[in-house]
């Protein structure tokens, strides 16, 4: 039997075909293995509950007390104004301490109290009228939303009365100075939250397909001892691992093309203001660099039950933290340093610059570069520790 | 029940916790990295949001009217633009989320007592900050709406301004926040993680310690051995609430110390009912081992059940009090809510035993029943 020839006698058509023919083999093992794509089913579920329940919800039913010591029709106009959707009635109380208590065991969220000449106090118009007003803000959300719709309620309200008193003193209407907020929303003008949530997921899916497949196919093979036989063949570590990045490009390019022009458009109707070819050709770039951190995290782990783990440590916040969850501008400086190293931070402004912003090549070097450099450093690093470990 | 063999179980399962460096790390690190992780992923308090102003008024009072948001920590001042087509490359760029648009003439008009429109341009690509800054943008409107409202119509009657303010608005709001009391989203959010990770990380543990065993094949040693089913499950099951219990104080320093939640109820509630709850969801990882035949199937299933469960049935997306009767009498059959309960009463609401009592007891009677219910259904002898 002949030994086999050194790698570097082989012609560079030869070392082609050997890329080649090993990111068919990745592929074809990717579509036959049916626990990897339940996995992307199944990251991409829970994702989804994840998401739902982050999702800062309206107003809805918050049980209020009423403490009315004035008695009136006004009192009773004004407590009558808070209505459903928002709001619903809990009773009266008498006491304060009855309310906290109340309050305490979370049966009520919030307690409005109505002091004693409340309405001669609006008709005077010399001091103003105080209500009172207590608000769990034991979740901040809904605390926040109850005090800030009540605010807006007893305004109104308030503004009525002063208006009546003042037409019936006989005042002539005079023109008042006031600021109107008129808003105008560009790049999405209905507000289409969908628009949103659903390039949000899709980047989602990207990154988590990206980082795990390739990260189990190199634990799966390590695992198996297959990558023994790898070794033993005339292929260099990169010819092992690069096909494996190469059949991820391959399947996030199928997947996302699938997603865009199957989902997003055609149901959600979302736009492609800038160029396609550059959006793909970026998400290749994406998918290389995180199919670098994949292996990189693979040559970390020696069993496919550690890969849930890399999800849970790696992917996950990779995900909540890189801007589609929670604003940046929110979060502490040093959390905003870290994050500038996850590629998603970049591809989610490529992904939302192209695709709503219309923004072209000039507008996003900044973001295409960081994600190429990100990529270059991350595959590097994975190869190295990987001839280091079984070369 | 026989309390050696129940403790020889235990010690060798703590010993095995100690000696398996990546199960060790798991077990520790993965609560609090997830804490840090779900703790600033989700508060969604919209703060330092960059924005730009286009004032073609470049007056006196357009210059009090950026101060005001200036002022504001919910705002990050980005500079101004100096015409339209800076402004929508400052958009395009992302790098503002809204560019205030002041009119010309936007003092004369409000000078002569006429209203004005100031427009905003909201970057509509992440919709969901934008609700919030068009509440603040539109109560800032409105406080400076009504300043130059009562200013007019002092001057002209030759009132006071305070008498004006008054005539314009005889109603004030005066209001109070109980249990939290700025308001601060991640004060709320930080408590109820601990439940929301516990659900997750606890069920986990014990499940694997299980499973491992099966998988390994270690568990036909216990099979063939004297041991009953429940003192086997029993000495799987402390030695794992045990790390869980650890776990919850470790996030409690977290969540008090770093994230800077206050704790106004009594420590040894919290502690007495966290035991409670490390027990109940323990059996919940019991039960998995029943279903999980390797540890990748035990990972998920807990995973998955664990967020599914924290998110729908603790009261963190619904509250309790707006729980509708179904879904309400379904929380009732997992921990989550009861512990939810127990960790705000304690942080924020600082409530005693006397309101939380019943949820230990509901703890205990819990972890009886799936202990009770896991042993039944623990099978030593394999299916052929």
């Amino acid at each position: 039997m002949r030994p086999p020839e050194p790698p570097h006698l082989l012609g560079l058509s030869r070392r082609l075909r050997q890329i080649r023919v090993m990111t068919g083999k990745e592929l074809r093992q990717l579509v036959r293995d049916r626990a990897l794509l339940i996995f992307i089913v199944y990251s991409f579920t829970l994702h989804m509950f994840v998401a739902a329940g982050s999702e800062a919800s309206d107003l809805r039913d918050a049980r209020f007390l009423v403490r009315d010591l004035d008695r009136t029709p006004a009192s009773r106009e004004l407590v009558s104004r808070f209505l459903p959707p928002h709001y619903r009635p809990a009773g009266e109380v008498a006491h304060p301490g009855e309310a906290l208590d109340r309050l305490d065991r979370g049966t009520a969220v919030m307690l409005l109290e109505i002091p004693e000449g409340f309405s001669r106090t609006i008709d005077e118009g010399v001091e103003p009228a105080t209500v009172q007003l207590l608000v769990d803000t034991s979740s901040a959300n809904t605390g926040y939303l109850a005090s800030a719709y009540s605010a807006r309620i007893a305004a109104r309200y308030g503004a009525e009365r002063a208006q009546e008193n003042l037409a019936r003193a006989g005042a002539v209407r005079e023109q008042l100075p006031g600021i109107e907020s008129r808003d105008r929303v560009w790049f999405n003008a209905t507000l289409d939250e969908k628009w949103f949530s659903t390039i949000s997921e899709l980047l989602t899916m990207i990154t988590v397909s990206c980082i795990l497949l390739p990260a189990a196919a190199l634990v799966r093979e390590k695992e198996r001892g297959t990558i023994e036989q790898l070794l033993v063949s005339p292929l260099t570590p990169f010819q092992v691992m690069f096909p494996k990045v190469l059949a991820m490009i391959v399947v996030t390019l199928f997947g996302s093309a699938v997603a865009y022009f199957g989902i997003l458009l055609p149901v959600y109707g979302v736009p492609a203001r800038g160029s396609l070819l550059l959006f793909f050709g970026v998400t290749a770039l994406y998918a290389f660099a995180n199919a670098g951190l994949g292996l990189l995290a693979a040559t970390f782990t020696r069993r496919t039950a550690q890969v849930g783990m890399l999800m849970l440590l790696t992917v996950m916040p990779i995900i909540m933290l890189s801007g589609i969850r929670a604003p940046l501008e929110s979060m502490p400086g040093w959390l905003q340093a870290a994050i500038w190293f996850s590629p998603l931070r970049h591809f989610l402004e490529v992904g939302y610059g192209i695709l709503l912003r219309g923004a072209g090549v000039a507008e996003l070097s900044d973001s295409i570069a960081v994600i190429a450099a990100l990529g270059a450093v991350l595959f590097t690093a994975g190869l190295l520790r990987f001839r280091r470990q079984l070369g | 029940m026989n309390a050696r063999r129940v403790i020889a179980v235990a010690w060798k399962e703590a010993r095995e916790i100690w000696r398996d460096r990546l199960y060790f790390g798991l077990a520790f690190a993965l609560p609090v990295i997830l804490m840090i992780v779900y703790c600033y992923g989700l508060v969604q308090d919209v703060e330092n949001a960059p924005f730009a102003i286009l004032d073609h008024d470049r007056s006196t009072l357009s210059r009090d009217y950026a101060r005001r948001f200036l002022e504001s920590r919910y705002f990050d001042f980005k500079g101004y633009a100096a015409d339209g087509r800076e402004a929508e490359r400052l958009l395009v760029d992302a790098r503002v989320r809204m560019v205030l648009v002041v009119p010309p003439g936007f003092e004369r008009d409000l000078r002569e007592g006429r209203p004005v429109a100031v427009q905003t341009i909201f970057d509509g690509t992440n919709t969901t900050p934008i609700r919030t800054l068009r509440g603040y943008v539109e109560s800032i409107h409105r406080a400076l709406g009504a300043e130059l409202r009562a200013d007019r119509l002092a001057r002209t009657r030759g009132l006071a301004p305070e008498r004006a303010e008054v005539l314009l608005q005889p109603l004030r709001v005066e209001t109070r926040y109980l249990y939290n009391r700025e308001v601060r989203a991640l004060w709320a959010i930080a408590p109820s993680m601990i439940m929301f990770i516990l659900m997750m990380t606890s069920p986990l543990l014990t499940a694997l310690s299980i499973v491992r065993e099966k998988e390994t094949g270690a568990i036909y040693n216990i099979y063939s051995a004297t041991i009953t089913r429940a003192e086997y499950l029993l000495g799987k099951l402390l030695p794992n609430s045990v790390v869980s219990f650890l776990n919850i104080l470790v996030l409690f320093v977290l969540a008090t110390q770093w994230f800077g939640a206050p704790f106004e109820g009594s420590f040894r509630l919290f502690a007495i009912a966290s035991l409670g709850f490390v027990l109940c969801t323990g059996c919940l990882g019991l039960l998995v081992s029943l279903l999980a035949k390797s540890q990748q199937a035990a990972l998920m299933i807990s995973v998955i059940c664990g967020v599914v469960v924290a998110l729908n049935f603790s009261g963190m997306t619904t509250p309790p009090q707006a729980m509708p009767p179904s879904l309400h009498a379904t929380a009732q059959l997992f921990p989550a809510m009861a512990f939810r309960n127990v960790v705000l009463g304690t942080f924020l609401k600082g409530l005693d035993a006397r309101l939380l009592w019943k949820d230990v007891a509901y703890f205990l009677l819990y972890a009886a029943l799936a202990f009770a219910l896991c042993a039944t259904l623990f099978r030593k002898r394999t299916k052929a």
